[in-house]
């Protein structure tokens, strides 16, 4: 990951290389007409900013030598000293001389010494002549041949980013292929070669992911103005904090979540903060802050949207989710304060007229949800009443691979994306209960539903998931609880494979259709593996329970 | 609430930099011009509290960025930048209406220290 000084020093090179190719073109130039005056202007103003930079960088020495050209210039651009013989010379010499020490600056090599040029720009700034030694000149001569240099840096397309992404997928799934037919066949050079080949195609999509990575600054950067405007229309006064724009991420994903983000923030602006004079009367500041922060948590970029407004009323927000039937008025009040916030994402909740008015949240929050789902992504809520409250966005850090959990059911293979697993348990009958008609176990002192994954998948139609009972269940079970938008569902499957990167691809049609998968991936065996879309399980687990 | 500011300068390092500086410190950086006629443009465009202006520009002189500047937005602040050894053209600038100066290589603090105090004297301006 580039820290912010790495980038400065790229910078750096990149303009410095820059300027060093213009002021050779542009002297040339003035030698063929010492009249030159744009170019003149140029070479000056090119001076100036390689001085500049690199006094800021702490290359003093290649300051020093850019500023006592810039100081010739000056005299030659206001005519007090003429380009042409000694001077020329010496001047060639000195950007020559700046352009190997941009280099050796590159290549974190000792500057060379300059002091002998230094001296002779000082005496052709004086109006002396500059001492130049035979060595020196036939040097010169040899100029003729130098390294040509090009800028560090290349701006790309997205667009052609995204292309070879999509590339770099193809060939991980082709290289699983030959891995797994090079172990079949047992050829010891097949597979030595097969391996060769697994570790430059795995750096390789590394590589092509890290070339897709900015800071997540410069999306955060243009909250200051949304923040100010909000706040304005809504008489609020905010205080906003950024912090980890330096983080880096990949710039889809930023691209994705820009309104989810923009959403959160004028929520809090509009419905979690509150009036200067509600805060004082609740004897907080009268200025409100808002944090926006991105940090990296192992894989994940964790964005925050923090506020120290009202907080969520969640009794409110549980009275009104019962009125849009989200939840029955008898399972409400049973449901703990993550899952009644968890409400505030579906769809359904945010079509509430006034909602504002009684929990201060609520107003199409769905897209965030669903900007998230997207993405793979998951939304953690805190909140606490009269102090404020933090939405966190968990992003991946890339979207080319996703770690996941391959599970079997009924001899084929599933892909579960580990963004949205908790745990693999195995149970044995004794840990089970069935409650309500659902099968039930206890995990982290929470009841967690159980159903076999076959079920969801293979049961068509509207039909309500039948009873269950513990008549059928022989042995031990094997279930892996998912979590999807803070609320746990234990999937019973045949047995667990392994667990490995995937490259998602999305669906052909019609196939498309079926929203219970997010995609499919390629076994290195060569079998098609669907990847489930664990919010979509969910939501039908939920609509299915008797 | 966030002062805007408007960074002129030809070099994408130097422009990067205070950038930063700037943003970091909460304030919003509403545009970044890499010559003249940008800086006129987005000048009028983003109607920026403060402009921080390096003094030497590819098109035109900063000197000539100063006065139409001034001319598009008086009530814009101007705060000079330039490396040492461009003080004639700073001093004229300060004459024309630029409110500080800032030498580069420039400290964060130092920064900071002269766009408040413009920015200050703006309050100052609009309070009296």
């Amino acid at each position: 990951m580039k820290t912010r000084d790495q980038e400065y020093r790229e910078m750096f090179m990149a303009e410095a290389l820059e300027y060093y190719d213009s002021m050779s073109r542009h002297l040339s130039e003035l030698e063929r007409n010492t009249d030159a005056g744009p170019a003149l202007n140029e070479l000056f103003r090119l001076m100036h900013n390689l001085k500049a930079n690199a006094r800021a960088m702490g290359f003093t020495d290649l300051g020093e030598v850019a500023h006592h050209l810039e100081t010739l210039f000056g005299l030659i651009r206001d005519k007090q000293r003429e380009f042409g013989g000694a001077l020329a010379k010496v001047v060639f010499t000195g950007v020559d001389v700046m352009g190997t020490m941009i280099r050796a600056i590159g290549a974190s090599q000792p500057l060379p010494d300059a002091t002998a040029l230094l001296d002779n720009l000082d005496r052709l700034v004086r109006g002396e002549a500059p001492i130049i030694d035979a060595e020196e000149e036939a040097e010169s001569e040899e100029e003729a041949g130098k390294k040509m240099e090009l800028s560090d840096l290349v701006y790309i397309q997205v667009k052609k980013l995204d292309n070879l992404l999509n590339l770099v997928g193809e060939l991980v799934i082709d290289r699983d292929r030959v891995m797994t037919l090079a172990q079949e066949l047992g050829n010891p050079a097949l597979l030595a070669t097969a391996q060769h080949l697994f570790r430059i195609s795995d750096d390789l999509q590394y590589s092509v992911m890290d070339a897709r990575l900015v800071g997540v600054g410069v999306l955060l950067n243009k909250f200051p103005r949304v923040v100010r405007d909000v706040a304005t229309a809504e008489n609020k006064e905010v205080e906003l904090i950024l912090s980890g724009q330096d983080v880096q991420i990949d710039r889809n994903i930023l691209q994705i979540i820009t309104d989810a983000l923009l959403h959160l923030v004028r929520n809090a602006v509009s419905h979690g903060l509150e009036t200067p004079e509600q805060r004082q009367k609740a004897g907080k500041p009268a200025v409100g802050h808002l944090t926006l922060s991105a940090l990296t948590d192992r894989e994940d970029v964790l964005i925050q949207v923090r506020d120290d407004g009202r907080g969520i009323n969640t009794e409110a927000v549980r009275k009104k989710a019962v009125e849009r039937g989200l939840v029955s008025a008898a399972e409400a009040p049973k449901l703990d304060e993550q899952q009644v916030w968890a409400l505030l994402f579906e769809p359904g909740f945010s079509m509430a007229e006034k909602i504002t008015d009684i929990s201060g949240r609520g107003v199409g929050l769905d897209v965030v949800k669903l900007a998230l789902d997207s993405l793979g992504g998951q939304l953690r809520v805190e909140s606490e009443l009269g102090v404020g409250t933090t939405f966190t966005l968990v992003l991946p850090t890339s979207i080319a691979v996703k770690g996941a959990l391959l599970v079997e059911v009924e001899d084929r293979p599933y892909a579960v994306p580990l963004m949205h697993t908790d745990t693999v348990l195995a149970l044995h009958p004794g840990q089970l209960s069935v409650v309500g008609g659902l099968l039930v176990t206890h995990f982290q002192e929470q009841a967690v539903p159980l159903v076999p994954l076959r079920q969801l998948l293979y049961d068509e139609g509207d039909e309500p998931l039948p009873l269950a009972t513990k008549d059928n269940l022989h042995g031990t079970q094997q279930v892996l609880v998912v979590n999807y938008n803070n609320r746990r569902l234990g999937l019973i499957v045949d047995r667990f494979i392994r667990q490995q990167n995937i490259v998602i691809k999305p669906l052909s049609k019609p196939l498309d259709t079926i929203d219970l998968f997010g995609g499919v991936t390629l076994l290195g065996s060569g079998q098609v593996c669907l990847v489930l879309d664990v919010p979509a399980l969910t939501r039908l687990f939920l609509a299915k329970r008797a | 609430m966030n002062k805007r500011i408007l960074i002129v300068d030809d070099s994408f390092y130097m422009r990067t930099m205070l950038k930063n500086m700037l943003t970091d410190a909460g304030y919003e950086v509403v545009g970044e011009a890499a010559n003249g006629a940008q800086a006129v443009e987005m000048a009028a465009s983003t109607n920026p509290d403060l402009i921080t202006l390096d003094v030497i520009l590819p098109d035109n002189t900063g000197l000539d960025v100063l006065k139409s500047l001034r001319q598009i937005q008086p009530s814009a602040k101007v705060v000079m930048c330039s490396a040492v050894g461009q003080e004639v053209i700073v001093t004229e600038a300060i004459e024309n209406g630029a409110l500080a100066y800032i030498v580069k290589p420039f400290s964060e603090e130092k920064v900071l220290e002269i766009v408040g105090a413009a920015l200050q004297n703006d309050a100052a301006e609009s309070a009296a």
